[in-house]
């Protein structure tokens, strides 16, 4: 390890002691425990072929991140998030409307919550900032993620829902499982399928706002998605790919939350992403090479 | 304030500004039309991130920003982007929505990436990539002729030619490839050259867009006035022409919205693009949901009264032959109904009993013949027991015109009674 900072610090002649201060780490832990548990909730939705679910409610969460600031004026980590997670909640409510109610494909439905919110988020931050309302600069750290500005506490809070979601994953896998894997068998099998479906679609969007501060709402998507797409690679079995997309996400986020320490003005969400790609290409090319299979 | 203040006092650098907006976003709608009845639209959101590392190498290798090579840049990427992402989906066997999850989150943390280490070489930061700086296009500018023209507006110009030009060329072929890709395929055209032009030309309006309203926002300007126009119309040709015009009333609007309250122009615009799809949900002629509120609600409506009177009509056949009839239907709608029809004189109240007023009886009669030949056609031609055929006939009477009776009657032979030993009424 002492090795290795010594290495980056020559390649980079950056300066690295803030990286091994207190503060860092307990945010590096906090963080960490947020890839994880992205990583394990992920894979349940990747394997559901729901991807990019959370992309439309990561957008989102901006306008709500906004709109909690301006009502209580506060800018504390929970508040923030509290307001990120209603409205990524109301995002997923607007597209079930839509599709019950419209000719629009779910397609061009996720793209237009995505962008139609993410605009409105935007509006709203720039025009409190504009007015000069004390703290409202700080929400752009929400679109790309910078967890410098991370307290103790703060990552206590992330750490802590974190766990409580994958408790939430582990309890509920049986029923996870089968709905992803053969939905008509669920269903006829009388389990309780659409609730299923709807749980899982709002762990995701906890994972995607308690992401939100390490990787931002532009790119917090690729934690629930890039970890499990990896970890698939090297086993056919859900609780292996549930563990190593956990340990995947882990690793990914320690690494990006370490550099982005390192390196001023770099932010957080495009290393985790970039650290999380790479694992992702070695996992694919490591695994060809081991076993080369038929293109399936 | 008068609307003439309004816009003297916005001022000619603002007209740039929106008329930048509006030719981006008049591409973009073209463009996203095409994606839109593609189900391609995540495709446009990932080729909108993705371009960013294409644009930023291109700027490093002494490209201008919107200048030519920085549009080859992008439209590499964008093709960078398509390609892994069959890559991994035939390669590797990641479904298609992760496997661009994957491709464009890396690429544009890539572009990140680079444009935080160049940040001192290149004119691009973090926060433009995003939401662009619409407010800022008017000052850098390029002279042409005698006019300062905005350099962002000449590039939107510019794609939106080139793709309007495309488009005429090769409309037809990009008709039948949007609504059978396969049948296309089958008939020898080159539907893959007609996916690639598509790519580059969302790649090339992707760059278009960039600067003036960032990364995110250009997906509002592809895939939400292309969404709402698909609501208002059918035909193709007419939907992208729509897609324009509320793409291009959106941009103004969103703009001077923006102006007003002092915020961010390409979040207003997308903001305000996203009411116009909205209102477009709520009162599209066709399938909007008044429309078809207002038609749901005058049916039941319709249903209910028809069904009154043709209760009245069963009971005074009853009367005739001394049997007792099924009561008339008495929700809160069919208490309504009957109220109304009492009001209209359709129906009497004569020694406590509803008759039918002569105006009302042929209406009723035919109704009541409906639902007879309904179900003496059912029971010859679709073996159901006697008693399932009356829940059928039941809804099937207020749907029935006179050829089609007629028809069903000359189908049964004319037949006199229903299953039931009813007669049928004759038509009248």
């Amino acid at each position: 390890m002492t090795s290795a900072v010594g290495y980056l610090s020559c390649l980079a002649a950056i300066d690295l002691s803030g990286l091994l201060a207190y503060n860092t780490l307990i945010v590096a832990a906090g963080t960490a425990a947020v890839g994880c548990a992205a990583g394990v909730v992920g894979s349940l939705s990747v394997l559901r072929k729901r991807a990019l679910v959370g992309d439309a409610a990561a957008h989102v969460t901006l306008v709500g991140v906004a709109t909690a600031f301006a009502l209580t004026g506060r800018r504390d980590l929970p508040t923030l998030l509290a307001g990120g997670f209603a409205a990524a909640l109301a995002g997923l409510l607007v597209l079930v409307v839509m599709r019950r109610y419209t000719r629009t494909r779910d397609d061009a439905a996720t793209a237009i919550v995505l962008s139609v919110g993410f605009g409105g988020g935007i509006a709203l931050v720039a025009g409190m900032t504009a007015r000069g309302i004390p703290g409202s600069a700080g929400l752009e750290n929400f679109l790309l993620g910078h967890t410098a500005a991370l307290t103790a506490r703060d990552a206590g809070v992330l750490a802590g829902v974190s766990l409580a979601t994958v408790v939430v994953v582990m309890l509920f896998l049986k029923e996870a499982t089968l709905v992803a894997f053969d939905r008509s068998f669920a269903a006829a099998a009388g389990w309780p399928v659409a609730v299923v479906d709807y749980l899982l679609v709002v762990l995701v969007a906890v994972m995607v706002v308690v992401g939100l501060p390490a990787a931002g709402a532009v790119l917090v998507t690729a934690l629930v998605v890039i970890p499990p797409v990896a970890a698939r690679q090297w086993t056919d079995r859900l609780g292996t790919m549930l563990v190593l997309a956990g340990v995947i996400g882990l690793v990914s986020a320690v690494t990006g939350v370490a550099i982005s320490a390192v390196v001023p003005r770099l932010a957080t969400g495009p290393v985790i992403v970039l650290v999380a790609a790479a694992i992702f290409a070695i996992s694919v090319l490591f695994t060809r090479w081991r076993s080369p299979r038929e293109a399936a | 304030m008068t609307s003439a203040d309004f816009l003297s006092e916005v001022g000619p650098m603002h007209g740039w500004a929106m008329a930048t907006a509006a030719v981006v976003s008049a591409a973009a709608a073209m463009v996203g039309t095409l994606l839109v009845v593609r189900r391609m639209s995540l495709l446009g959101d990932a080729i909108s991130h993705a371009v960013l590392p294409g644009i930023v190498v291109a700027v490093l290798a002494g490209g201008r920003p919107g200048g030519p090579l920085v549009i080859v840049g992008a439209v590499v990427a964008a093709l960078v982007t398509v390609w892994l992402t069959q890559v991994l989906r035939d390669g590797v066997g990641v479904a298609e929505d992760a496997g661009a999850g994957v491709v464009f989150t890396t690429l544009f943390a890539l572009g990140v990436v680079l444009v935080t280490a160049a940040a001192s070489r290149i004119d691009l930061d973090p926060g433009c990539i995003l939401y662009g700086i619409l407010e800022l296009v008017p000052f850098d500018t390029i002279s042409v002729g005698r006019w300062n023209v905005p350099r962002a507006f000449l590039t939107g110009l510019a794609v939106l030619v080139l793709i309007g030009l495309g488009l005429l060329v090769t409309w037809r072929l990009q008709v039948f490839v949007a609504f059978d890709a396969d049948a296309a395929r089958a008939a020898g055209m080159p539907v893959a050259a007609a996916t690639l032009s598509l790519l580059a030309a969302t790649a090339m309006t992707a760059v278009a867009g960039f600067e003036a309203v960032g990364a995110i926002l250009v997906v509002a300007m592809l895939v939400v006035p292309a969404a709402a126009a698909e609501l208002l119309g059918r035909r193709l040709s007419r939907v992208m022409a729509m897609a324009v015009a509320l793409g291009v009333v959106g941009s103004v609007l969103g703009y001077l919205a923006a102006w007003k309250w002092n915020t961010n122009a390409a979040g207003m615009i997308a903001v305000v693009l996203g009411v116009e799809y909205a209102m477009a949900v709520i009162f599209a002629p066709e399938e909007g949901l008044l429309a078809r509120g207002i038609g749901q609600i005058w049916l039941r409506w319709r249903v209910a009264c028809e069904d009154q009177l043709a209760a009245v009509w069963r009971r005074e056949e009853a009367a005739g032959t001394g049997l007792a009839a099924a009561a008339a239907p008495h929700g809160f709608i069919d208490r309504l109904a009957r109220a109304w029809l009492a009001m209209a004189g359709r129906l009497r109240r004569v020694d406590g009993e509803w008759t039918l007023d002569p105006r009302a009886r042929p209406a009723a009669e035919m109704i009541v013949r409906s639902h007879r030949l309904w179900e003496a056609w059912l029971g010859r031609h679709a073996e159901l027991p006697v008693d399932h055929l009356h829940p059928p006939a039941e809804w099937m009477e207020h749907h029935l015109g006179a050829d089609v009776r007629r028809q069903i009657e000359a189908d049964l032979g004319w037949q006199a009674s229903d299953p039931h030993g009813s007669e049928i009424p004759p038509e009248r």
